[in-house]
């Protein structure tokens, strides 16, 4: 499956859902003090959020319509 | 009073709203007012509460109760109520001559995720070990411990720089050629293996 044919909606679901999880570990590492807290935050929670970021930047790049199409 | 945890997690609270939305209804981004909110939801907002989340850890990290929350720093800990001025860590701790809060960073300001890229490896290589293997007993620094530790407080300072032990040596201190701790001059530092044979200061008594 090309990454065009997902559609911007199917990546930005995607996208808010990864950063959803990972704000949801984000206040669960923020509320509970333990080194591990910081382990679930760096590895885990930062990694999800980071990673909706960058399927959202690529749905910029992979899902745009054309301005061309747009004027048909 | 909403402390640093609160907006933290306001913040964050926030953009879980802003997330949900787009993951409910993803085609209201097709006008440019959309665009530009979910530019802010699903990239700025995101963005924003990593860098104040890893700012509120790294904060938290540097306090003495985080550093003695890890089992095998327990004893460590307990090494800063030793009762007798000889104890260097002891002293600065007890005599405010570092930040009783932030007691362990305020010496040990590149230890593992405070240093450089090879003290974080080595930091998550700790990690590992609490909680995965077993920590190396004794722990032990690596490289050593650095003069620049003491320095960065005591250089400039009349007391240490009108010693004439110190005037002497000046040159091999700041090069780190000799130890501040293991050259025989301030050497009792954590003796956790001789803690039960210690006196104990209680605060407040």
């Amino acid at each position: 499956m090309k990454l065009n044919t997902i559609g911007i909606g199917g990546f930005f679901r995607v996208s808010s859902a990864l950063v959803i999880v990972g704000l949801l570990l984000e206040i669960v590492s923020l509320l509970w003090f333990s080194p591990l807290s910081f382990v679930l935050f760096a590895f885990v929670a930062a990694s999800l959020i980071g990673l909706g970021i960058l399927v959202y930047l690529a749905s910029l790049v992979f899902a745009a319509v054309p301005a061309s199409e747009n004027r048909e | 009073m909403i402390g640093p945890t609160g907006v933290v997690v306001a913040l964050v609270v926030v953009t879980i709203v802003a997330a949900a939305v787009f993951f409910v209804r993803p085609s209201i981004t097709g006008g440019i007012t959309g665009k530009i909110l979910a530019f802010v939801g699903l990239c700025i907002l995101p963005g924003l509460c990593i860098v104040m989340g890893m700012s509120f850890h790294m904060q938290r990290s540097e306090q003495t109760k985080f550093c003695i929350s890890c089992h095998s720093m327990e004893a460590y800990g307990k090494s800063l109520y030793v009762d007798d001025a000889k104890h260097i860590p002891a002293q600065h701790f007890q005599n405010h001559r570092v930040p009783p809060e932030m007691a362990c960073y305020s010496c040990h300001t590149d230890y593992t995720i405070f240093g450089p890229l090879k003290d974080k490896l080595a930091g998550v290589k700790r990690i590992y070990l609490q909680y995965v293997s077993s920590p190396p007993n004794p722990i032990t620094i690596a490289g050593g411990f650095k003069n620049a530790q003491c320095l960065h407080c005591h250089l400039g300072a009349r007391a240490f720089e009108e010693n004439p032990v110190h005037v002497s040596i000046m040159d091999s201190l700041t090069s780190n050629q000799m130890s501040c701790l293991s050259s025989g001059c301030h050497d009792t530092a954590h003796d956790v293996a001789n803690l039960s044979h210690e006196k104990f200061w209680k605060p407040g008594t």
